[in-house]
């Protein structure tokens, strides 16, 4: 019995349906195939008419059709004053139709972090939140307790935009019948259970405390230029992006952006610090052993590292 | 004199929600209203932030233009830091666009535009067949196609910048990454599988044998001239265009602006297209004459858009975005500005961009028939043979020089700047005022936006509004016109940052 799957795009950019494309192995097309999903609806892939998706939409409210899996793209968008007519559907407020539909599925997939946590607009007028999670708050658009037809909560695969590997393993796990183990914030441990630093090919400048003040360099950028490796959770450095490479490689700081309070209100490409040490440290830390492993690491770092002679 | 009707007509398969509302007389639309149908307020999400902070953020506007948002953004601090570009940080700035563009134009042409040759309404068209055997979703053979090809020439942009989407590698002063001779050889070897694709299946010759065709003459004799020509995914469009009579619909405003595409480096062996430092010139074009683009001839007009302000024109300098929903009044009816230049509505995208380098075939078509959906259509699928070839060589030039890739700027304080590109859409720019190390305004005009532009304060609808009034509706039930006028200009609905909708049929 082939799987029914609806996407909805709500608040976003469609960032995380243009991820989904990236996949390799398998590409979107094959991975429709092997696990036998029947897509009620995708934005950029449903050629339907207005009339034919409204009663898809109808048949699913409804219970005539079987909702399987949920997948949401974006913010639940509430503004203004919570109307949610910021992002309407039909002339009712999409938020409704989230709510309708939620009701209805036996998965929900929150696909990036807009919809697992609000994301961009998630402080501003537009009222984002996430479907079950506001920010690092439990709740979000469908509250706490909310529990799908299948009994699980939201499942959250968050990331700016998710990778596409994940997209797909975790349809691929629903698929067959065995959910992903789901860790903090409900988000799948097989590839949240992982630190963006984790396969850094900066690691050993790290490890030495070899840290870049300005751009362009080949150390590492957790001490001044705002990388957030150390301290979230992402695939990026073990899955790669693209198949090719990740920010942290090419020189970019990581921005963080599958916690749930991403984008931070205060500035990228800069690090808070105490004293020159990072506010924030890696996770499980604790500061007093971390200013005496960093002292020691930089003494003894290599000249290698220090000349930068090491190719990342 | 018959009745007339009003009617909404809600499109999916562009970026965002849109929808146009239509006034019919009988078989005509007599008037058209486009309003989007999503309000994210980023302008007002950057205010109060960091002053790099626009090069994280901005990306997230659009899953699909991210690069040319990060361009954008980084061009805007370049000139608030006064910050010195080296030539290799503008050619992998370059490239990494160029990347993007390819798999837009692809991605659009076969996976939003086409798909409407599979409309019922064609069903008894001799190419029906072949269009449900091409593009049908997920199935079609040139969907497919599309997918694999241009997922793979992403793979440049995170070779060379770490991931695509929402990358933010360009920084005032050039871009972090220092590329090696193995990742360039890498970008080449991408590259060169491109190329090789989109000439098999897209053109069915070679870019260099496209780009003998000057005239609509020309495109005659091309499409006939061999089999793979006729049966190329260009060749086929040629057909279906020429049936479904695309050629005599959506003329819109005839005013086309392109900023400029592709910054020139400093010493490049690419020869420019024009005269200005673009490697596309820019240029603002109108009754068939090119004028210098000046960005302060560039104001955004609120008085059919839902926002408050005193004044109801302003320099995006000036611009302030405050949302003012009042439901259904009179004037009011979407919340996308309406950008004119020097007063006028302006077109942008493949078409404008060809139309301001005075290309010898679309000046040609455009003269004998009008802007049309067809030769914006076509702009748009065939620009990949004008620009794969200076990605190449300016892959070649990094290779062959040992420069940097970025020079450190000044701290960013105060000031204000702008940044102008060309996204796969046409004509994007950011602008941006920085206070106290802070970001005090943020403009953003994206493409869409002029093309989806509302009336004017003069009564002067947008492009694409014009495009649809006065056009004749063969079935009033399935106005499949007004999906390809609409789709020929790439709606991005998620990049008109100021979008809401407002309901006002009777």
């Amino acid at each position: 019995m082939s799987l029914n799957l609806f996407w909805l795009q709500c608040g976003g950019c469609g960032g995380d349906t243009w991820s989904l494309f990236n996949a390799s192995s398998p590409n979107v097309v094959d991975f429709l195939e092997a696990q036998d999903i029947n897509v009620l609806w995708h934005p950029s892939l449903s050629v339907q008419s207005h009339e034919e998706h409204r009663e898809t939409i109808r048949r699913v409210t409804e219970g005539r059709e079987r909702l399987d899996v949920l997948c949401v793209e974006g913010s639940v968008i509430r503004g203004p004053g919570g109307t949610g007519m910021y992002d309407d559907f039909d002339g009712s407020p999409k938020k409704d139709l989230v709510y309708a539909l939620a009701a209805q599925a036996k998965h929900i997939v929150a696909v990036g972090t807009c919809a697992s946590f609000g994301g961009i607009g998630a402080d501003g007028e537009i009222e984002a939140t996430g479907l079950q999670f506001h920010k690092h708050e439990p709740g979000g658009f469908l509250g706490e307790d909310f529990v799908s037809g299948g009994g699980r909560p939201v499942i959250n695969i968050p990331g700016c935009p998710c990778h596409c590997d994940v997209i797909i393993g975790t349809l691929s796990a629903i698929a067959q019948g065995t959910p992903p183990e789901l860790g903090d914030y409900n988000m799948p441990l097989e590839w949240f259970g992982v630190m963006v630093h984790q396969g850094c090919t900066r690691n050993e400048y790290h490890e030495y405390r070899v840290e870049e003040k300005r751009m362009g360099e080949k150390g590492c950028l957790f001490f001044y230029l705002g990388c957030h490796g150390p301290l979230v959770h992402g695939v990026c450095n073990k899955l790669l992006w693209n198949g090719r490479s990740s920010k942290t490689r090419v020189g970019v700081p990581c921005f963080g952006c599958t916690r749930p309070d991403f984008p931070q209100l205060y500035p990228f490409f800069e690090t808070r610090n105490i004293e020159g040490i990072p506010l924030e440290l890696p996770e499980g830390m604790d500061r007093a052993h971390y200013m005496a492993y960093k002292g020691m690491a930089a003494a003894a770092a290599p000249a290698r590292l220090k000349k930068r002679k090491t190719r990342i | 004199m018959s009745a007339r009707k009003k009617v909404v007509v809600p499109l999916n398969r562009v970026e965002g929600d849109l929808k146009v509302h239509l006034e019919y007389d009988g078989n005509k639309i007599y008037d058209a209203f486009s309003a989007g149908t999503m309000y994210r307020g980023f302008e007002n999400i950057m205010k109060e932030r960091g002053p790099l902070d626009g090069l994280v953020i901005t990306p997230r506007i659009c899953g699909i233009c991210t690069t040319s948002h990060l361009y954008a953004a980084a061009k805007a601090l370049d000139m608030i830091s006064q910050a010195v570009v080296p030539d290799n940080a503008t050619r992998v700035r370059n490239i990494t666009l160029i990347a993007e563009q390819l798999q837009n134009d692809v991605r659009h042409h076969t996976m939003q535009f086409m798909v409407d040759a599979t409309n019922p309404v064609y069903e008894n068209a001799p190419f029906y067949e072949e269009a449900i055997e091409r593009y049908t979703p997920i199935r079609g053979s040139s969907i497919v196609s599309a997918i694999q090809s241009t997922k793979r020439v992403l793979e440049i942009v995170s070779i060379l910048g770490g991931q695509w989407p929402h990358s933010s590698f360009m920084v005032p002063g050039g871009v972090v990454s220092v590329p090696g001779a193995n990742d360039i050889m890498q970008c080449k070897y991408v590259l060169r599988r491109f190329k090789s694709w989109y000439e098999k299946q897209i053109l069915g010759c070679t870019c260099e044998e496209w780009n003998q065709v000057q005239s609509a003459r020309d495109l005659e004799d091309w499409l006939e001239s061999s089999p793979s020509r006729y049966s190329s995914d260009l060749g086929f469009y040629l057909r279906f265009g020429r049936e479904a009579g695309l050629d005599r619909l959506g003329k819109g405003t005839e005013n086309f602006i392109s900023y400029g595409f592709l910054d020139m480096p400093r010493k490049t062996g690419v020869k420019s297209l024009g005269s200005t430092g673009y490697y596309f010139p820019a240029g603002f074009v109108s009754s068939g004459m090119v004028r210098q683009v000046n960005q302060h001839e560039i104001k955004e007009d609120i008085s059919h858009s839902w926002f408050t302000n005193d004044e109801t024109e302003l320099h995006p300098y000036e611009g302030v975005t405050i949302p003012y929903a009042t439901g259904s009044e009179g004037r009011r009816y979407s919340w996308a500005k309406a950008p004119r230049y020097d007063g006028h509505p302006a077109e942008t995208g493949p078409l404008a961009q060809m139309m301001a380098l005075q290309h010898p075939l679309f000046t040609d078509m455009v003269n004998q028939s009008a802007p049309s959906v067809f030769s914006r259509q076509l702009a748009r699928i065939v620009r990949p043979a004008l620009t794969i070839s200076v990605m190449d060589q300016w892959l070649d030039e990094i290779a062959e020089t040992d420069e940097p890739f970025f020079t450190p700027y000044n701290d960013i304080k105060n000031g204000q700047g702008h940044g102008m590109v060309e996204a796969p859409r046409g004509s994007l720019g950011h602008w941006v005022i920085i206070e106290d190390g802070r970001i005090k305004r943020y403009q953003v005009i994206s493409p869409t936006t002029w093309n989806a532009s509302p009336r004017d304060a003069n009564g002067q609808l947008g492009p694409w509004e014009r495009a649809l009034a006065g056009t004749a509706i063969k079935n009033p039930n399935a106005p499949i016109e007004v999906d390809h006028i609409v789709r020929s200009f790439d709606p991005c609905l998620v990049c008109t940052v100021h979008c809401a909708d407002l309901r006002w049929e009777v």
